[in-house]
């Protein structure tokens, strides 16, 4: 039971770190974010899968 | 040929704003969290804890059309919310930033420039929608039951009709005013009310657009396509092509201001 479980939830924590780690790599690319870029890292870090939207559709508008 | 340089120009873009990446993974993941959650609802309620000694918790298994709604009902409130999100700016913001001056200098006619536009957002949010079903599909067959993968592939045809007609929706707005969060909230109005009319009338509205998700339960649950189904995706049609034409318009009356 435990490991079927295991081989659910894996693949939804997979796509939610693909989410996290393209969100900081484009924090790091990008100029200029709308307000302090360490917040949106913070942000993207701990919003969960709210996070890396927010910073997507708000932090990296010019 | 004008039209495909905006279209792909369009595509190029969402391709480095990430959106390419991103919109799919939340869309998938909204359509997977609601049956998942439902199918271990017993195992978190007991690990919680909090229930008196010796009671039992029956929660029955939903029948696998209804898990399959809650990934459509999930997408229906928050898919639409990142789409209009995602597509408020299209317009709006190079009304905002002179680009769009810059853009309409050049012979560029304003049916190719609104259009292309519109279809290169309907590329990415269509392509989005149809793989976070896929996904949605894919727990629901597993956890709950099965349901035949052509009736999931018509359902979500279906489905990105409405999703065409919100897009369509924000285009218009983005026209008419530049701040993009205005349009975003006008057209989150606009789409609540589309949908309340439609809930307080539904027995007198039976073609409108916001039934479609309605119809693609029943069709889900009996595999019958409902008469009235072909009714609502003709007026969806129809309104899309005029949302496209006032979005049209409007702007060449901006040009001539």
């Amino acid at each position: 039971m435990d490991e079927t479980i295991f081989q659910l939830i894996l693949p939804i924590v997979g796509l939610q770190l693909i989410l996290i780690v393209i969100a900081l790599i484009d924090l790091k690319r990008i100029e200029e974010t709308q307000g302090p870029k360490w917040m949106w890292a913070l942000i993207i870090i701990f919003g969960n899968l709210i996070g890396p939207i927010l910073y997507f559709v708000i932090g990296r508008r010019p | 040929m004008q039209w495909l340089v905006i279209f792909n120009k369009e595509l190029l873009e969402h391709l480095r704003n990430f959106k390419w990446i991103w919109v799919p993974i939340v869309f998938i993941l909204f359509a997977v969290m609601d049956p998942i959650t439902t199918y271990y609802l017993p195992i978190i309620l007991e690990s919680v804890g909090g229930m008196p000694e010796g009671a039992s918790i029956d929660i029955p298994s939903p029948p696998p059309a209804e898990a399959m709604m809650m990934s459509f009902n999930q997408l229906s409130v928050l898919g639409v919310l990142i789409a209009v999100v995602i597509s408020m700016g299209m317009v709006s913001s190079e009304l905002k930033s002179g680009v769009y001056e810059l853009i309409l200098s050049k012979p560029v006619s304003y049916i190719h420039y609104i259009t292309a536009k519109y279809a290169a957002m309907s590329v990415l949010v269509s392509i989005s929608l149809v793989i976070s079903l896929i996904a949605g599909w894919y727990y629901v067959t597993l956890l709950f039951g099965d349901i035949a993968f052509s009736q999931l592939l018509v359902s979500a045809i279906f489905y990105v009709i409405w999703f065409l007609l919100v897009l369509s929706i924000v285009m218009m707005f983005n026209t008419m005013f530049r701040s993009q969060g205005l349009v975003a909230f006008i057209s989150i109005i606009v789409i609540l009310a589309i949908n309340i009319i439609t809930s307080i009338y539904s027995h007198v509205l039976t073609w409108s657009p916001a039934l479609i998700s309605d119809y693609i339960g029943i069709y889900l649950f009996s595999g019958n396509m409902e008469t009235e189904m072909w009714m609502s995706v003709l007026i969806s049609v129809i309104l899309m092509v005029v949302a496209l034409t006032i979005a049209i318009t409007t702007l060449k009356n901006r040009a001539i201001e």
